[in-house]
């Protein structure tokens, strides 16, 4: 019984029905060329398909991917090679008798017969390599694992497919080669060269998507490798932005739970030991000392705090503000020191936050009356899997009219009341819950809403009615007599 | 409802957000309109107490509006955007 699977974020979803279950095939793919970029916590899949129509009018190719596979994946995103727009998707779910789980792309053209097109499929996986040894000592090196299946499946006949494996550096310990494929190759079936493992060229497979292939051709590969940075993953990612008309102010709060995803500690952990390491500049690789974070332009006000106290082991370079429109974004850098290292397994839990001018990220619309305001969903931290995370945006006072613009879908998302200084009713606050958010996922939420003139003045005159209040007791207090003797 | 790509593209065309009151004068609104209430309010204090408080009334009242606005802006020039 298929757990929950993870939710991927399509932009469309539609109501075709699957055109492969014809007997004759609407298309076959020349070639297959899967790279797979293996990192720590993250690993890049691209998937370029060389796709032939056989029948005119063919607009819907259907992908199929595996079930570990499918588990593991949480972006994913097709376009025509060399074409910057994403083509829309839908998920067919898992289909039984094909034994995974299949995806419809729209082709942006429906193919005459021998018409070609080539569609690139990029997903990513995440924690999808483990540590292997799963516990090493402070000093030691850090090698992983990753499975991934021998062949690309595809409801589809395909001529030739080969699978690239690119490993962070050129150290392998060991990676599978795959027996019985005499059937799709007569040359070896894995070659290395350099940082990259190749399975194939194999040749002529007949339609994947089926129990007969998956259960008598379908194979494991496995690659152990050395990694030689800290694998990052939040376990908890939370982020309140909260807007001020009156003070024309974002401030966006982040609390992070950093967890380290390598080996567990062997041994317990020396501080001389470390410090030797740090001294001479020999320190192991998956230890995190220290870290970057690429921050938004124009903030001030920055606060880094954990549950002792302010961190006062960060350095901040801020970038003056920038429009919004700029094409190439600018970045603050702020290169922060948790209290501890941390070693493979160790948490640490922080509070991030900083303002930064309404003007760089709201926008008034005079026609309707309404501001635009678009909140960055997470902090780009490299290379990090966010396996939880909340997006809370609090709304001023007053706001009504909310539209709500997600590049994705959340799995969660409802409005509430946020009450902070000087509210009356409080605030609306929407917050969306996602889960395995990697660096692609870093898009835009927008907003839209609109606050009148009232409700702008309901502070002012929320705080005046208290000043009245004073007052009156003030000239109540005036008109009693609390002499003690008659005059 | 508009699609995700076209409120992204209206939001990069249109003029940025703009207060009513720019933000750098915050500090010497509040100081200001603070001393305003402040100073009023001794005034009030001075007051003779008519049957009719119409001064009276009209002296809180300013006061009281000078105060709202006043506090709204020392918060916001204190750090606290409200």
């Amino acid at each position: 019984m298929p757990k929950r699977w993870r939710t991927l974020p399509f932009l469309v979803w539609g109501l075709l029905v699957p055109s492969f279950a014809l007997a004759t095939q609407p298309f076959e793919n020349t070639a297959i060329v899967r790279t797979i970029e293996l990192g720590g916590s993250l690993v890049h899949v691209t998937a370029t398909y060389a796709v032939k129509a056989l029948e005119p009018g063919s607009s819907v190719y259907t992908v199929a991917l595996g079930q570990e596979q499918r588990r593991k994946t949480s972006w994913v995103e097709a376009k025509v090679k060399g074409q910057p727009k994403a083509l829309l998707l839908q998920d067919l779910g898992y289909d039984e008798k094909s034994k995974s789980f299949l995806i419809g792309i729209e082709l942006p053209k429906p193919l005459d017969i021998d018409g070609t097109v080539s569609l690139v499929l990029e997903t990513v996986e995440t924690h999808a390599t483990y540590p292997w040894p799963q516990s090493a000592g402070q000093d030691e090196e850090q090698k992983l694992k990753y499975n991934t299946s021998l062949f690309v499946i595809s409801p589809y006949h395909t001529a030739v497919q080969r699978t690239k494996i690119k490993l962070p550096s050129a150290r392998v310990i060991s990676y599978t080669t795959p027996e019985d494929v005499e059937e799709f190759t007569l040359d070896s079936p894995v070659t290395k060269s350099g940082a990259t493992v190749t399975y194939g060229p194999y040749h002529n497979i007949a339609p994947s998507a089926n129990h007969a292939f998956i259960d008598n051709h379908q194979k494991l590969v496995t690659l152990h490798f050395n990694y030689d940075f800290p694998i990052l993953e939040l376990t908890k990612y939370k982020r309140a932005a909260e807007i001020s008309h009156w003070g024309a102010n974002l401030n966006i709060q982040d609390e992070i739970h950093l967890h380290n995803g390598g080996p567990t500690l062997k041994g317990h952990f020396s501080r001389l030991h470390h410090q030797t390491q740090s001294f001479y500049q020999r320190s192991a690789p998956h230890v995190l000392a220290s870290m970057h974070l690429y921050l938004p332009a124009g903030i001030s006000n920055v606060y880094y705090y954990d549950l002792i106290g302010n961190v006062s082991t960060s350095k901040l370079r801020t970038t003056p503000s920038v429009s919004r429109n700029v094409k190439s974004p600018q970045y603050s850098v702020l290169e922060m020191r948790p209290r501890y290292p941390l070693l493979g397994g160790w948490n640490y839990s922080f509070t991030l936050g900083w303002d930064s001018p309404l003007q760089d990220s709201a926008s008034w619309d005079a026609r309707s009356g309404r501001y635009i305001i678009g909140v960055p969903i997470m902090t780009p931290i490299p290379s990090a899997v966010i396996d939880d995370a909340e997006v809370k945006i609090i709304l001023p006072e007053g706001a009504n009219d909310i539209e709500v613009y997600q590049p994705f879908s959340a799995i969660d998302s409802n409005i509430s009341t946020h009450i902070t200084y000087l509210d009356t009713t409080g605030r609306r606050a929407i917050t969306f819950k996602y889960k395995y958010l990697t660096d692609k996922h870093n898009q835009l939420i927008y907003v839209a809403y609109k606050v009148s003139l009232s409700a702008h003045l309901k502070k002012p005159v929320a705080v005046a009615t208290a000043f009245i209040i004073l007052f009156s007791l003030a000239f109540g207090g005036r008109r009693v007599n609390l002499r003690l003797h008659k005059k | 409802m508009d699609s995700y790509e076209t409120i992204q593209e209206l939001h990069n065309s249109l003029p940025a957000f703009s207060p009513y009151i720019p933000v750098a004068l915050l500090p010497y609104i509040a100081l200001v309109l603070l001393s305003s209430t402040f100073t009023l309010a001794f005034y009030f204090s001075t007051l003779p107490k008519d049957a009719l408080p119409v001064r009276e009334t009209a002296v809180a009242t300013t006061a009281s509006i000078l105060g709202g606005f006043g506090v709204v802006a020392l918060f916001c020039s204190a750090g606290v955007y409200v």
